[in-house]
């Protein structure tokens, strides 16, 4: 008899999808869509390739089947670590002792750094996993997870952080269900936009709309879209600098742009001073527009403001303007022009001519895009959305990750808003829009964020760069606090600090910058740093260094190789916990309904594996935290659920230890409560067997333009007046401590900043090395594959399987002409050969590729995961030896290395 | 009497590989084994270039070759137009798989296992289910539409009796339904987005269309 056991998949960001799994005789058969959510969940029901592997997952024979201690003191790749199992008991002990050393000595070391730190992987996507982790941490106290696995390289970093600063978009789309007309500058959505991106794209293929996906290859993207132009790698911000030049002077921007949104929803009118700041009244130290109809200067926000002036010159008496450090400069009489003015003035030398040579296109092919771009807007239209008339701008343009990192990133972002901004396109419906937020709080409601702030924008909370606050904050390895202001100091921050940093400072540490500590203690939870990040060979000699390693383990990989313990907790389909459903998460996943959903064990455990939040309560009872682990989870650290409230009381007793059923069903019940303002509950029986509850939330809060307008606020662009005085802040600081090495990243805080060839920036570094740049004619960059991202999935067999099926899996693709010119073929074992390293693999020979371009599929390069050791296909992170010129100011840098091929001989 | 078809909308496939992997995992088939695929071609040269893909299936087609080469009658087609084999009857000759013009089946050898050293549970309880020395391939899941129509349900409208690879795929690009129903989806689809059969001109008459992506 089969029994239908509802759970979820959140392998990725995109998650969680509901699903259900067959069980039969304690064994999880075979997994099927959940059509009882089909109504509400974005996925409608469905799950991708990854979810039906599992079943594998579950199964895997190469899985860590109990604790295991490692028995051979030495570290190092060719050490077997001996691990030998012991017992739970025996392993929970060891840990805990661990731990309560650290908290006998203090929680941070002699330098300030936290003694524990904790790493994870997958963008976020663990905490559909974790269980009560987050109360274990949060009981703890200072910990440091800036020792990142990949992130900064392998995401959306530059979105991430200009997005929030924006337009609170941590990952920002084109409103694909409303959408006409989408320019893609390599977005993956078909690999990375899981269920809801392949199935909200099927869609708008099938109503016409049009896609373009601009990028060096052809990728699984490229295939479904409309047209695919074959841009230079890194050359995303010129084609857009080009296609804004196109727009202001050739297609006319009095004609074609949205003025009426640029004078009230920007800060395009607004004055800028002598100095370049936002020149101010003297008196109510308001910043200043100049109206054209009453000829004079008013308050941004003066409500008899007729026309707000876009151009001209003016002179206006009785200003300020500040600066850095509230430095003010008071003027009887300044000049000044409009924001906007400066703005023409700066994108004039960006013709589609210069651009052309740089993309390696023809000009004619920007123009044309800008001309589609305006053409396709609908400028002056208006679409219903929950009963209310909002702007209607079926435009967007979307990034991929490896235009979002390094040199380039910060302006391929601004060139994007910008576009958004000259068509209206910024925060409406078919437009370019956010569709989470995770630096900023809640996470789940963009609105609830928006406050009025500081001249006119919404409010947002960056690190501080004034002499008096900085450096008070918590210390990481990443220095994120004091060297990226940008990213702020909340919960997701040191995620997307500048992550390699704080492995490459412990190599090689910069001048008046101090080496960081080794944690006492490392916690490794699903993610597989040594592998995930760049600069593979110097990530194996810097783990080994660690003095003590816990890993959370699925399978042996290449940074448990390295660890004391490894823990086996229990999998995807064994273990209990219930997570937030919408309303949005990272891509196109935004949600017309959002709840909580149970994942549950589906069959009998195969293995000695222990639930993640069994082990998070026998872990805090052991190491003398337990009360206020309980005292976490009654707060609220899970979920934002606090387990009391007005008519319901289940908070734990501090000092009693729950049953990971007893804490769930307290967390059920109260979820349901808080989403029904407390009038209705419902037990975890009811969730195991209904598997989630759900209130409606209303599509408008999916765009931000109404809030915008509710509170008179404006995005803060073109001109970025706020950055600059940050920047000038930070360079500051930075002097005064006597550190140069972050001047190039300091260069990018430009109120409108500058673009050019970037890819001039990867030519200097080889000269610098002494190396011939014509030696290493080939960009070789880094594409998804839906079966690898995420969901540490690189060791089953069964994935593999289906991936050979899509071109780029298991080799390196290289352009047909470019192979012949080298006597290769398709499936010739052949050399890739960077300054760092060479690395052998199989030539995969298309013609739908750049001829200066190789292109690697996922990360692999494994050498001690079960499976994935005999694979033989190389990780692009082993050929990368990162160069500080090519980070970014917000501390990312990409997956691009330049190299050589040839046939092995 | 129905016919039972499918239809599959080029426009809409992006070549996942979900319905392969679905369709593995629900009806247990080991290593390199697959009942359906997606499979892709490049045509034209740098910088015009399309890569095409054809989901492909076993094509239920109304004069089957395989059951005309079948020497044991394994193979048979069902009045509703699905192809069986008859896995008891097979004695895995492969004259089937030899004549067949879509490469649609498989032979199970010898039972190929993910985890060969290992007892693994998984493998253990489902490769039960098929038998070694015979021939798989795709049969439009016909226990689901059997017992679906037992209980009244409608095949490619109610997901419990439409076949898994429909149901699961995540670009909505598969339609199933009756092919001698002039109103039916499926029949409109071909019909108005002039859906067309692979090797036509064979004569086979495939119950499985595909819709051009027209770009």
């Amino acid at each position: 008899m089969i029994q239908q056991v509802k759970t979820y998949c959140n392998q990725c960001y995109n998650g969680p999808d509901p699903f259900v799994m067959n069980v039969e005789d304690g064994v999880v058969k075979s997994i099927e869509p959940d059509f009882d959510c089909e109504k509400f969940s974005p996925g409608q029901g469905r799950v991708c390739v990854k979810a039906y592997g599992l079943v594998q997952k579950m199964y895997n024979s190469n899985r860590i089947k109990n604790p295991m201690i490692r028995t051979n003191p030495k570290k190092g790749k060719d050490e077997d670590p001996g691990f030998k199992e012991i017992s739970w008991d025996e392993a929970l002990d060891i840990v805990a002792d661990k731990l309560k050393a650290i908290r006998q000595k203090g929680l941070t070391d002699e330098s300030g750094y936290p003694r524990l730190a904790v790493s994870m992987g997958e963008a976020g996507a663990p905490a559909a996993y974790g269980g009560t982790f987050p109360a274990f941490l949060s009981a703890w106290g200072a910990v440091d997870f800036t020792l990142g696995g990949g992130e900064g390289s392998k995401c959306y970093h530059s979105e991430h952080l200009y997005g929030e600063l924006w337009h609170r978009g941590f990952i920002v789309v084109s409103d694909t269900p409303r959408n006409k007309w989408t320019l893609s500058f390599g977005h993956n959505t078909n690999a990375s936009a899981g269920v809801s991106g392949v199935m909200r794209h099927a869609e708008a293929r099938e109503r016409g709309y049009k896609r373009i996906q601009a990028e060096p290859h052809l990728s699984v993207s490229a295939v479904t879209s409309d047209e695919w132009i074959p841009l230079k790698t890194k050359s995303d911000a010129p084609f857009m600098y080009a296609m804004i030049y196109s727009i202001l002077y050739e297609l006319g921007w009095k004609k074609v742009c949205d003025l009426d949104f640029i004078k009230k929803r920007t800060n395009s009118p607004y004055l800028i001073g002598p100095k370049g700041y936002y020149l101010k009244d003297g008196e109510s130290e308001k910043v200043l527009v100049w109206d054209a109809v009453d000829n004079c200067a008013k308050a941004y926000d003066d409500p008899t403001i007729k026309d707000a002036a876009l151009t001209g010159s003016y002179r206006v008496s009785n200003t300020i303007e500040k600066g850095p450090d509230g430095e003010q400069w008071e003027y009887k009489e300044a000049s000044c022009r409009p924001s906007f003015d400066l703005f023409l003035g700066h994108m004039k030398p960006y013709t589609p001519e210069w651009a052309a040579k740089i993309c390696d296109l023809p000009a004619s092919t920007i123009r044309r895009m800008a001309r589609e771009y305006v053409e396709h807007a609908h400028i002056g239209e208006e679409i219903e959305v929950c009963g209310e008339k909002l702007p209607y701008r079926p435009v967007g343009i979307s990034l991929g990750k490896t235009i979002n990192n390094g040199p380039g990133g910060y302006q391929a972002c601004w060139a994007r808003t910008i576009l958004a901004m000259l068509v209206g396109a910024l925060e409406v419906p078919g437009g370019t829009v956010g569709a989470s937020q995770r630096l900023n709080r809640p996470h789940h409601d963009r609105w609830s964020s928006v406050w009025p702030g500081e001249d006119g924008f919404f409010q947002n909370f960056l690190n501080p760069t004034d002499t008096e606050r900085r450096g008070k904050l918590q210390k990481t390895r990443s220095h994120y606090t004091e060297l990226v202001p940008l990213v702020g100091n909340t919960g997701w921050s040191p995620f997307l600090s500048p992550v390699p940093h704080a492995w490459l400072w412990y190599n090689e540490t910069p001048e008046n910058w101090s080496k960081p500590t080794f944690p006492d203690v490392w916690i490794i939870y699903r993610v597989n740093p040594n592998m995930s990040m760049y600069y593979t060979d110097m990530m194996l000699e810097t783990t080994k260094k660690f003095p003590y390693i816990v890993a959370f383990g699925y399978t042996i990989d290449e940074t448990n190789w390295y660890a004391d313990i490894i823990l086996p907790e229990s999998s995807d389909l064994e273990s209990l916990q219930l997570f937030r459903l919408g309303p949005s998460t990272h891509s196109e996943a935004y949600w017309e309904e959002y709840g909580f959903g149970l994942r549950q064990p589906g069959g009998n455990l195969p293995y000695n594996t222990m639930d993640m939040t069994d082990i998070c309560t026998e872990l805090s009872a052991r190491t003398g935290i337990l009360k206020e682990y309980n005292d976490a989870i009654n707060a609220g650290v899970i979920l934002g659920i606090r387990l009391q409230g007005k008519g319901y009381n289940y908070m734990l007793d501090p000092g009693r230890k729950y049953s990971r059923e007893e804490i769930w069903d307290g967390l059920c019940r109260s979820s349901v409560r808080l989403l029904t303002g407390g009038k209705e509950e419902h037990d975890l029986e009811w969730f195991k067997k209904h598997g989630y509850f759900t209130v409606p939330y209303p599509l408008i809060r999916h765009f931000l333009h109404p809030v915008m307008v509710k509170w008179g606020l404006r995005y803060e662009v073109p001109y970025q007046g706020r950055l600059k005085v940050v920047g000038e802040e930070l360079k500051k600081r930075l002097e005064e401590k006597g550190i140069r090495w972050w001047e190039e990243q300091l260069s990018e805080y430009e109120a409108l900043p500058k673009c050019e060839d970037y890819t001039k920036k990867w030519d200097h570094v080889l000269k610098k090395k002494g190396l011939n740049p014509d030696d290493y004619p080939l960009f070789l960059i880094n594409t998804r594959s839906m079966h690898f991202a995420w969901g540490s999935n690189t060791c089953l067999p069964v994935l593999a399987e289906m991936a050979k099926y899509v071109t780029g899996f298991g080799g390196l693709v290289i352009n047909t002409k470019i192979a012949a010119e080298k006597g290769i073929q398709d499936g010739d074992t052949i050399v890739i050969e960077s300054p760092l390293k060479r690395k052998k693999c199989t030539a995969i020979v298309r013609e739908g590729i750049r001829p200066d371009t190789v292109v690697l599929t996922g990360q692999f390069g494994n050498w001690a995961m079960p499976f994935a050791k005999d694979l033989n296909i190389p990780s692009i992170n082993e050929l990368i030896e990162p160069d500080q010129e090519l980070f970014d100011a917000g501390g990312s840098s990409c997956d691009i290395v330049r190299v050589k091929i040839y046939k092995e001989h | 009497m129905k016919r039972w078809g499918m239809v599959i909308d080029m426009k809409k496939c992006t070549g996942c590989q979900t319905c392969t992997l679905s369709c593995k995992v629900y009806h247990g088939l080991g290593p390199d084994v697959v009942r359906c695929r997606v499979i892709e071609q490049e045509t034209g040269s740098f910088p015009a270039v399309e890569r095409m893909l054809f989901s492909l299936r076993c094509m239920h087609c109304n004069e089957p070759e395989c059951m005309k080469a079948c020497p044991t009658g394994a193979t048979r087609r069902r009045a509703d137009g699905i192809v069986t084999v008859d896995q008891d009857k097979c004695m895995g000759c492969r004259y089937c798989a030899l004549v067949c013009p879509y490469q649609a089946r498989t032979f199970l050898g010898v039972e190929k296992r993910y985890f060969p050293e290992n007892g693994n549970l998984w493998e253990n309880m489902r490769y039960k289910e098929h038998q070694v020395g015979t021939v798989e391939k795709c049969d439009f899941c016909q226990k689901r539409i059997d017992e679906g129509l037992a209980k009244g349900l409608e095949p490619g409208k109610d997901p419990a009796a439409t076949p898994m690879c429909v149901i699961s795929c995540i670009g909505k690009a598969l339609y199933f339904g009756d092919l001698n129903d002039p109103a039916s989806m499926v029949s409109n689809l071909i019909r108005e987005r002039k859906g067309f059969a692979l090797k036509q001109e064979l004569g086979t008459e495939p119950s499985v269309y595909y819709l051009p992506r027209k770009r």
